[in-house]
């Protein structure tokens, strides 16, 4: 379980996230939509331990994700929309390096490396060293990683970005089996199409705050447009930001 | 708000089975890089190793050289007090250097870069993730340290007839004593980030201009015009007294030179307590900085996080507006590029403050050389002394055009998209950058050598010789820099450094220093015999001296002549070279 309970960001003057509340339960897949600039980075970063807030509490699986971040890590698995990866390390070393530091033993690392390069199809290049991997490569090796010591909350940021139409499939069909098996799934993209298509729930951010929270039917139902798409009812509600001369450009 | 006031979540690794990993890490990546390196760089590994081997044993042959001569002019009473005084100074220096070196390297590691980014999101703690960028630190501050210590100290122990234990001890002395410096940086840098992170660039500003007033404030010291002559005893001890800054028994430096001379002087207990003591300092220094990392470096990386960045605006100055209407005669394509890269380079001060640095550190020195410095024993050496700035000067050039000449073909790569779609041919590129370069360099090395020629006194045929050198030095470095950049670009790469770092990089360094070397005793070598001739110094010539003024004479002929040919070939031959690669590159 993922828990935002009135979380405030500031960077300097700019308020990135205001007032986030916001709670999503086991077995759920959640879709974060919002412009560029709408904190949604700024979300994931507080979720993962890489940013504190400034008021309220982020927690996973119960645990304070600044009181104590190596606890509440361990119950999770990210996916960054940039990937750092050891280049001088193959995938099978840096699967070794991640498995240690979840405590798993070398028995069972063996075992989780084997099951996640079945699932990911690793197998044709797990033992290259990664400064060789293509993107998608990358980012099949950065799910193995996420994924290796079965994390309850997986945190996913962009998924879709540079995957070819197979890959692509393969990660959604992904997301969506780890929300089946009950563990939480937060997924933050601009892809409106796979939200539309896998999301249980979307929230949308606006310059920090939720414009909306709900699933697509509720949102087409607030909007007063029971048959348009994710991205029509997405711009209408974003575009009241835009400046005039953007509105113009990309209508 | 930190991690250790939280008890430690079940099943995660130990904090030893933490540190075995991330052992198992560094050795997995070192041995990747190692067999890599071995297998594609054959030739850049062998020039590194073997010119550090070049350079470790040249220094210590000079330091063998001096301590000879300590040894051999001075009673033994003041011959002992020099060297400590020596060593403690060359510490001292170094002491403080590291503090700040390896807080600027811990800022650029601990705060920035995507590993530690990528760490924090793992169930790892944080004193192990300082620990792991610590080592790093410490090991990129402290290699020079040991390549221009070690053969110093061993220099004296074999001048002194040191015994076994005294080098046996040398490199666990080094070692511990980088530790101490190291630890002290990195919990100043931890302090700062936790209490004043958004200070951070003032405080640094204010490092940097502390550690450069001392640095000058040391060196004019050490450095302006003694009372007396040269290496005479009372110039002995008036050094001596510009030395007493750095020999305070409280300080690690004094630890370490009393140390080494105690296990020199066959007092191998005295020896060893100094190195416990540098041993139990070093830990200590260690512990404390993971001990504080363990409570504040989440909370000052995510402070440092959080920060924004004042937007950026710039406008065209008159700096450009000057420069542009300056390059009014050539085409507008090449003054268009000349302009951007000016600009690039002006707004990226990691370009050329460490060169800013160097280059005031010798305005510095030839301020301060003088010719009644040397006239009164040893008048040969203004000539000797003119001659080696030059080529002092020339070596920087050398430093300069690998560093930033060199990768400016590479760092176009990426941008290409922009540069290869104008309608400018390709070679107007590299020539721009030719010019760039040249401009770059004519000024700071014609200055530099008129500074010094001018402070020395040389005669004024040496002044007019030395800046047709730098002319000559200016035009043949900007060509090999470009030309070899443009044959052997690495345009994947964005970062300036890894491109002079790698074997293109060490080439143009290697090819750089060559045609330095070859100018200088072709074009500028005779012509200092030649004055020294004229000057009447004493040569222990006897009946050569009629073959000696013929080959003297044929020599400056040649030389005059061979001398601008060699630049032009140097300037053009890899031109040449350059745009036929940069013709048929392709931009991925």
């Amino acid at each position: 379980m993922i828990e935002f309970d009135l979380v405030v960001r500031r960077f300097g003057p700019t308020v990135a996230v205001n007032g986030l509340a916001l709670t999503i339960p086991p077995g759920e897949l959640f879709a974060l939509l919002g412009p560029n600039g709408a904190g949604k980075t700024t979300t994931i970063r507080m979720l993962v331990g890489l940013l504190q807030p400034n008021a309220g509490q982020v927690r996973v699986c119960g645990v304070d994700c600044s009181r104590n971040p190596r606890e509440a890590s361990s119950h999770l698995g990210y996916v960054p929309d940039e990937q750092y990866l050891y280049e001088k390390l193959s995938g099978r070393e840096l699967l070794e390096f991640t498995g240690e530091m979840h405590g798993l033993d070398k028995a069972a690392t063996r075992e989780r490396i084997a099951r996640e390069t079945q699932r990911f199809d690793l197998a044709g290049f797990l033992d290259n060293l990664t400064e060789t991997y293509s993107h998608g490569m990358r980012q099949r090796l950065v799910f193995a990683i996420a994924l290796l010591h079965d994390p309850q909350v997986l945190v996913v940021d962009e998924p879709m970005v540079g995957l070819d139409p197979r890959s692509a499939r393969v990660v959604k069909d992904l997301l969506r089996a780890e929300a089946r098996a009950g563990k939480t799934v937060l997924m933050s993209t601009h892809t409106l199409a796979v939200a539309e298509e896998i999301a249980d729930r979307i929230g949308i951010l606006n310059r920090g705050q939720l414009d909306f929270l709900g699933t697509l039917a509720e949102l087409r139902q607030e909007l007063s447009a029971p048959h348009q798409a994710l991205e029509h009812l997405f711009l209408e509600l974003t575009n009241g930001h835009a400046s005039p001369d953007a509105k113009e450009l990309f209508p | 708000m930190t991690t250790a006031l939280a008890s430690p979540p079940p099943g995660l690794p130990s904090p030893e089975a933490e540190s075995r990993g991330f052992r198992r890490l560094e050795w997995r990546i070192l041995r990747t890089r190692l067999a890599q390196g071995f297998a594609l760089s054959r030739l850049r590994y062998a020039l590194v190793i073997g010119l550090s081997v070049l350079l470790w044993f040249g220094l210590y042959y000079l330091v063998w050289d001096g301590f000879s001569f300590m040894k051999e002019k001075l009673e033994l009473r003041l011959h002992e007090d020099l060297v400590q005084d020596i060593f403690n100074a060359f510490f001292f220096a170094l002491f403080l250097m590291l503090i700040f070196s390896s807080g600027v390297i811990l800022y650029g590691s601990l705060f920035r870069g995507g590993e530690v980014r990528c760490l924090l999101t793992m169930p790892i703690r944080e004193e192990r993730i300082f620990q792991h960028k610590f080592q790093h630190a410490v090991l990129l501050s402290s290699w020079g340290l040991i390549l221009l210590g070690s053969p110093m100290l061993v220099a004296y122990g074999v001048v002194a007839r040191a015994p076994w234990y005294y080098f046996a001890m040398v490199l666990p002395m080094l070692i511990a004593f980088v530790f101490i410096p190291a630890g002290i940086g990195a919990v100043l840098l931890l302090a700062v980030m936790y209490l004043f992170p958004r200070k951070r660039v003032h405080l640094l500003t204010l490092a940097i201009a502390v550690l450069l007033a001392s640095a000058v404030w040391f060196f004019w010291s050490l450095l302006s015009r003694p009372d007396t002559d040269l290496f005479t005893p009372r110039w002995f001890l008036e050094m001596r007294q510009r030395l007493q800054l750095a020999q305070g028994s409280s300080l690690p430096n004094w630890w370490l030179s009393s140390g080494l001379l105690e296990a020199a002087g066959d007092t191998w207990s005295e020896g060893l307590m100094f190195l416990v003591l540098l041993i139990a300092n070093a830990l200590f220094f260690r512990e404390l900085a993971g001990m504080f990392a363990a409570r504040v470096y989440r909370t000052a990386y995510c402070e440092a996080a959080g920060l924004a960045s004042p937007p950026a605006r710039v406008q065209t100055g008159w700096f450009d507006r000057t420069l542009d209407r300056c390059l009014g005669f050539l085409s507008p394509p090449l003054r268009l590029i000349i302009v951007k890269d000016v600009r690039l380079f002006r707004r990226d001060p990691l370009q050329w403050s460490q060169f800013l640095v160097l280059l005031c550190l010798l305005l510095l020195y030839f301020t301060q050389v003088h010719p009644v410095t040397y006239v009164t024993h040893l008048s040969q050496w203004v000539n000797i002394v003119s001659f080696m700035n030059l080529s002092v000067v020339g070596l920087l050039m050398s430093t300069f055009t690998t560093r930033f000449v060199f990768p400016l073909v590479s760092l176009e790569g990426r941008r290409f998209w922009l540069l290869g779609l104008l309608p400018v041919k390709r070679e107007s590129i590299l020539w721009a950058k030719f010019l760039f370069s040249v401009g770059c360099l004519l000024a700071p090395c014609g200055l530099l050598i008129l500074l010094s020629d001018w402070r020395l006194g040389v005669p004024a045929v040496l002044i007019v010789e030395h800046q047709w050198t730098s002319l000559l030095l200016c035009l043949g470095l900007s060509g090999i820099g470009v030309g070899l950049g443009a044959r052997l670009p690495l345009i994947t790469e964005q970062s300036p450094s890894r491109i002079a770092a790698g074997f293109g990089g060490t080439l143009n360094l290697v090819v750089s220093t060559l045609f330095i070397v070859l100018v200088l005793a072709l074009s500028t070598a005779p012509f200092h015999i030649h004055v020294a001739r004229q000057m009447a110094l004493s040569y222990p010539l006897g009946d050569a001296v009629p073959v000696f003024q013929v080959a003297v004479r044929s020599w400056l002929i040649v030389g005059s002549l061979a001398g601008p040919a060699v630049s032009a070939v140097a300037a053009l031959l890899p031109m040449w070279i350059g745009i036929r690669a940069f013709r048929r590159q392709e931009f991925h």
